[in-house]
């Protein structure tokens, strides 16, 4: 017991040093910096929700730019009619969701492969819809926007005030999220992913947690666009392209499926990976990312957020009897760190405590 | 009428091509049980190949069959190399490895030809052929024959050759063919291989139409994928026969239905699509899953 006590106060402190670097960052960095930072946290938000889906509730989705250029456009619409920002915000979180439920109600039926056929199909139908429906879109050119300037009492420059405005949105989407998966949601998602059959047997429905999980996850996608919105302050059809569905299901896995942390690293790698390779060469972008992708799936297979017991194990791990029992205290969301097969029968025991 | 059968030969040719890919994608599910995204990235760098040998003045049909040769090795090569470490462990992972693979060899791709998209000499001579007074063009008879003849002898490897038997075999059960003595780990990469050359002959077919690039089949692997799913994962017929589907209703919308037009044709077969899957979720010729507890 002791040994959880003192490792909650390391973890507390680490947090309260990462709240303040968050806070102080933007006072002291460039533009350019700034930027990258908003976008984090702006892809943090869209990676949750896919995370919220496809790591805790194993269904694969690979639609979720749709939602997040659905989120975008609604953000951009309503700053061009100068409706209330909260209003837009509002809708940018109900409109998407409202959207992502309606296709889930139909499409949560179906498992694996046909449900992730579905969501392939939103982006390809989304953007041509996007091109075509030119007075709210702008088309193919995109639209432009100018809102969310600093105001003067602040004393800020513009890309601080919205990098706070954006870490504001996204430390309230984490929270409510960590809060969901580690509750009685979290654990239904869970036995969903592990087995359906089980769930029904259970008494959790595999079709109303999906829609849940599909819903939560749209949702998250349009509160992402509406944050993209806010820094890029333009959108396109583009926003919607099917690779950045992929791509953001790469940087799920990359962080840590099923993880909290691990959606926060896979944002931090899903922006500055590309930067990082444009500044080697800008050339070989795709060279250098296909190439860090694949040597982290290499040597971490279970994404960055295992790399500190992927350390432990190959520094210490005779002394300290392998790294188990650490490792259910630093993630009850289990699946993330240990093995694929054997965390969810624990999850499935405590559910039927539960009841 | 005329008209008419034009749209759907040429929509059956694009399908074909997007057929191609699709079995591509089938064959290696088969085999592996993973979605291979990459397979369309390794049909265009084998296609390059051939491309940088035509450059340097080898016969076209020459530069095609050593293309097809090299996408042969280069999917054994990815298979033992990069693939295998990730079979049978966590299915996401093994996804995103071949996003990862997709992403890279677009890199390779672009480091020796870059990202321009530039002409590639046609197998077929312009102009177009009468079949029973319709013209249609000789393009689109022509990639839609040699596909059919590659998937013919692909159906004839696997039904009426021992090697084919084998492959079925570790497809249906890898173990126990591993304890009957088949080479398990050599007959996957075999399967690769075929799923790569596969591909690289509906690259080859489709670069002198949309102009060789790096991105060139992004656009074609999305359909793949629908059409394998919507065939039913497991099926070559079903991939083969949803992809023509597809390609003749983009077309057939495209061309009919004035609302629709050109920029929102590829919508209308995806969400077609989305109405057969949930009317029928293990697709139009899959076998329906029975999950055990």
């Amino acid at each position: 017991m002791d040994k959880i006590f003192a490792n909650r106060w390391l973890r507390l402190a680490a947090l309260a040093v990462f709240a303040v670097l968050l806070i102080v960052a933007p006072l002291v960095s460039s533009r350019f910096i700034n930027y990258q930072l908003s976008m984090i946290a702006v892809f943090a938000v869209a990676l949750l929700g896919l995370n919220i889906v496809m790591g805790y509730t194993g269904q694969v989705s690979l639609g979720q730019s749709a939602f997040l250029g659905l989120g975008a456009y609604i953000a951009a619409y309503g700053v061009r009619n100068e409706w209330n920002l909260v209003l837009v915000l509002l809708l940018c979180a109900i409109i998407p969701a409202a959207v992502g439920m309606l296709v889930a109600l139909a499409a949560a039926r179906l498992r694996g492969l046909a449900l992730a056929m579905i969501t392939i199909a939103l982006p390809i139908i989304g953007i041509p819809l996007a091109r075509r429906f030119s007075e709210f879109t702008g088309g193919s050119q995109g639209t432009t926007v100018s809102f969310l300037g600093a105001p003067d009492w602040s004393g800020l420059a513009n890309d601080q005030w919205q990098y706070y405005v954006v870490l504001t949105i996204a430390v309230v989407a984490f929270v409510l999220a960590r809060n969901l998966v580690r509750g009685r949601v979290g654990r239904a998602f869970a036995i969903v992913k592990e087995n359906e059959s089980v769930a029904l047997a259970m008494g959790v429905s595999p079709y109303r947690y999906k829609v849940l999980a599909f819903t939560i996850s749209s949702l998250l996608g349009g509160v992402a666009g509406f944050m993209y919105l806010a820094i890029v302050q333009f959108t396109s059809p583009e926003t919607m392209n099917f690779f950045t569905s992929i791509n953001l299901v790469a940087a799920m896995v990359i962080g840590g499926s099923a993880s909290i942390v691990g959606t926060i690293l896979g944002a931090i790698y899903y922006v500055l990976v590309p930067v990082v390779a444009g500044q080697v060469n800008s050339s070989r972008t795709a060279l250098i990312s296909g190439a860090i992708l694949l040597a982290v799936l290499f040597l971490l297979p279970r994404g960055l957020v295992s790399l500190p017991r992927r350390m432990s194990l190959l520094i210490g791990g005779t002394r300290r009897r392998g790294a188990s029992p650490r490792d259910d205290q630093n993630s009850p969301d289990g699946a993330s760190t240990a093995d694929p097969g054997t965390p969810e029968t624990p999850t499935a025991h405590e559910e039927r405590q539960a009841r | 009428m005329q008209y008419f059968i034009q749209v759907v030969v040429d929509g059956v040719a694009t399908g074909a091509i997007y057929g191609a890919l699709a079995l591509a994608i089938v064959l290696v599910n088969r085999a592996t049980g993973l979605i291979n995204f990459a397979q369309g990235a390794m049909a265009v760098m084998s296609t390059f190949v051939a491309f940088g040998l035509i450059r340097a003045g080898v016969p076209l049909l020459l530069a095609a069959v050593v293309a097809i040769v090299f996408a042969f090795a280069l999917g054994a090569f990815l298979e033992r190399v990069v693939v295998r470490r990730f079979e049978g462990g966590d299915p996401d992972s093994a996804v995103v490895v071949t996003i990862g693979l997709l992403v890279l060899l677009g890199g390779i791709s672009a480091l020796f030809f870059g990202y321009e998209p530039q002409p590639f000499p046609s197998f077929f001579p312009l102009g177009t052929i009468n079949i029973f007074g319709v013209f249609v063009s000789l393009r689109s008879v022509g990639t839609i024959v040699i596909l059919l003849v590659a998937m013919v002898l692909l159906q004839v490897l696997f039904r009426s050759t021992k090697l084919g038997l084998a492959m079925r075999a570790v497809a249906d059960n890898p173990r126990s063919s591993a304890l009957s003595g088949l080479p398990v780990s050599r007959l996957l990469m075999v399967g690769w291989g075929l799923a790569a050359a596969l591909g690289a002959i509906a690259g080859l077919l489709v670069a002198p139409q949309l102009f060789i690039s790096p991105g060139m089949l992004d656009f074609a692997l999305v359909y793949a994928l629908a059409a394998a799913i919507l065939g039913g994962l497991d099926s070559p017929v079903g991939a083969v026969v949803s992809a023509a589907f597809i390609g003749v209703v983009e077309g057939l919308a495209g061309a009919y239905i004035d609302f629709i037009g050109d920029d929102l044709k590829i919508a209308v077969p995806f969400a077609v699509m989305i109405f057969i899957l949930v009317l029928r979720p293990q697709g139009l010729f899959g076998r329906k899953v029975v999950v055990r507890v």
